[in-house]
């Protein structure tokens, strides 16, 4: 008996270092999945892929059928929005002509802006709600590499995470900490330049995300939206995150800082864009976006 | 057959939980309640209860392969959910010796032993700060609301595999003590 006992303090105190061992691997800054992960990943992925279509299908189904309830004033909206479209659509054709001329003129092809997308379905969620994490049915096969944008038609969702050969993991925007900034602009309408920043914390109890500007502005008005300005070296220009809520000082009322609440429904995810910048960005230095 | 159906069973329930959020309603969200479905640990309870003898030890090995399946797929953090389901399904082991396995003492071991693994991710968690979230508002937030919700979980599985995991048990069991 007194053998058994020391044999089961024995297998917990293993089972401890075994713990310690694995969390301190994967808390490691890593680039890249082990073939382990990768292979399970893959494994399940594609099991997931297939028991949760139904699954998927069937909630969206329902969300679709009481969305039906306000479907005549979104009709209403939409049609007046429409009708400024078409005058924005002719300007937006002309600035793109004279833009792309301006370009060849000075023998530039490429610029921060530009992106190729890769389609993909969410194909699950984690259980584990701390971690704000999201399953897409493309991998490295498709061009996913890690750090790359996740942008939905509303505006940027998250970032890929990890990346398996069919399957990748996104890391939603309320997941974010200070080791994955955003560099972003905020579109100044008085002043010629645009307000610069970091997008630095995702604040719980508001369910915004924390704006840190780099200088001190005196205007900036609440409901400005909030583009992502390329300039942190891993996502495009351009892409939206969302809009101001409230602008203050931080805790010692040194710097100022914006709530931003995100364009993207965050909660609500079907399909979903990975932002392949053309680009090479500055991978060397780990995950950080702007050092 | 029974050695082919379980690990099945186990990995389609593993698949499912990443649809679990779809189903909890958006008015939860709203009460600040989080709500994780252990379904997974829910089975190797059962499975711990009706499956295994007294000195086999199937459930404590699926409960480390399972919950390090769920670290790698789930989370970005190893070893985490291995450890706590592993701990947990060892301490239900222990309990199962002293107590009769009846349905009573089924759910209430599987209502304490959820709890337990919540509390145990919690701990771990927040050693590791994935999550800041002080111990009062866990307990309230998210450790009541779960185990409440994974005994519903469990009772829906008692029904469904109860009978069947008896029955396997005994071919299994039996088979091989008549052959030695």
């Amino acid at each position: 008996m007194s053998f058994f006992r020391r044999k089961r303090l024995f297998s917990i105190l293993l089972g401890l270092i075994i713990l310690v061992g694995l969390i301190g691997f994967s808390l490691r800054d890593r680039d890249q999945l082990s073939s382990v992960e990768e292979f399970f990943l893959d494994a399940v992925g594609w099991g997931q892929q297939i028991v949760l279509a139904p699954v998927n299908y069937t909630s969206r189904l329902v969300q679709n059928i009481s969305n039906l309830n306000n479907l005549y004033d979104e009709n209403q909206v939409l049609k007046e929005n429409l009708a400024q479209y078409q005058q924005m659509l002719y300007e937006v054709q002309e600035l793109r002509n004279e833009n792309d001329e301006l370009m060849a003129l000075l023998d530039k092809t490429e610029s921060i802006t530009d992106y190729t997308a890769i389609q993909a379905t969410v194909t699950a969620r984690s259980p584990e709600q701390w971690f704000k994490q999201v399953t897409i049915d493309k991998g490295k096969q498709d061009g996913v590499q890690p750090d790359m944008a996740v942008i939905t038609a509303q505006g940027m969702i998250g970032k890929v995470q990890s990346a398996s050969q069919f399957s990748s993991s996104i890391l939603l925007l309320n997941g974010f900490d200070r080791s994955n900034r955003i560099a972003v602009n905020v579109n100044l309408t008085d002043e010629d330049e645009d307000a610069r920043g970091f997008i630095l914390d995702y604040n719980e109890e508001r369910d915004q995300l924390v704006l840190e500007f780099t200088e001190y502005y005196d205007e900036i008005p609440e409901g400005e939206h909030v583009f992502s300005s390329g300039l942190g070296g891993i996502f495009p220009k351009g892409l939206e995150i969302g809009t101001i809520e409230e602008v203050t000082t931080d805790q010692y009322g040194l710097t100022q800082i914006a709530y931003v609440s995100p364009s993207a429904n965050l909660s609500d995810l079907n399909h979903v864009i990975v932002v392949d910048r053309g680009l090479p960005s500055n991978n060397d230095d780990d995950e950080t976006e702007e050092e | 057959m029974s050695r082919v159906y379980l690990p099945l069973i186990l990995l389609l329930l593993l698949v499912m939980q990443g649809a679990m959020i779809e189903l909890i309603p958006a008015r939860v969200d709203e009460l600040g309640w989080l709500i994780v479905s252990h379904s997974v640990f829910l089975f190797l309870v059962l499975f711990k209860m009706f499956y295994d003898l007294e000195d086999t030890y199937y459930a404590l090995f699926f409960a480390i392969l399972f919950g390090f399946l769920i670290d790698v797929v789930y989370t970005n953090i190893l070893g985490v959910y291995m450890f706590s389901y592993a701990i947990s399904i060892y301490f239900v082991h222990g309990m199962r010796k002293l107590l009769h396995a009846n349905f009573y003492v089924a759910s209430l071991l599987a209502f304490v032993a959820v709890g337990l693994v919540d509390f145990l991710l919690y701990l771990i968690y927040y050693a590791t700060d994935v999550t800041q979230m002080i111990m009062a508002d866990y307990l309230i937030n998210r450790m009541i609301p779960t185990m409440v919700v994974n005994l519903m979980i469990f009772l829906i599985f008692y029904a469904l595999f109860k009978r069947k995991l008896v029955k396997w048990s005994k071919e299994r069991f039996d088979e091989k003590r008549s052959t030695n």
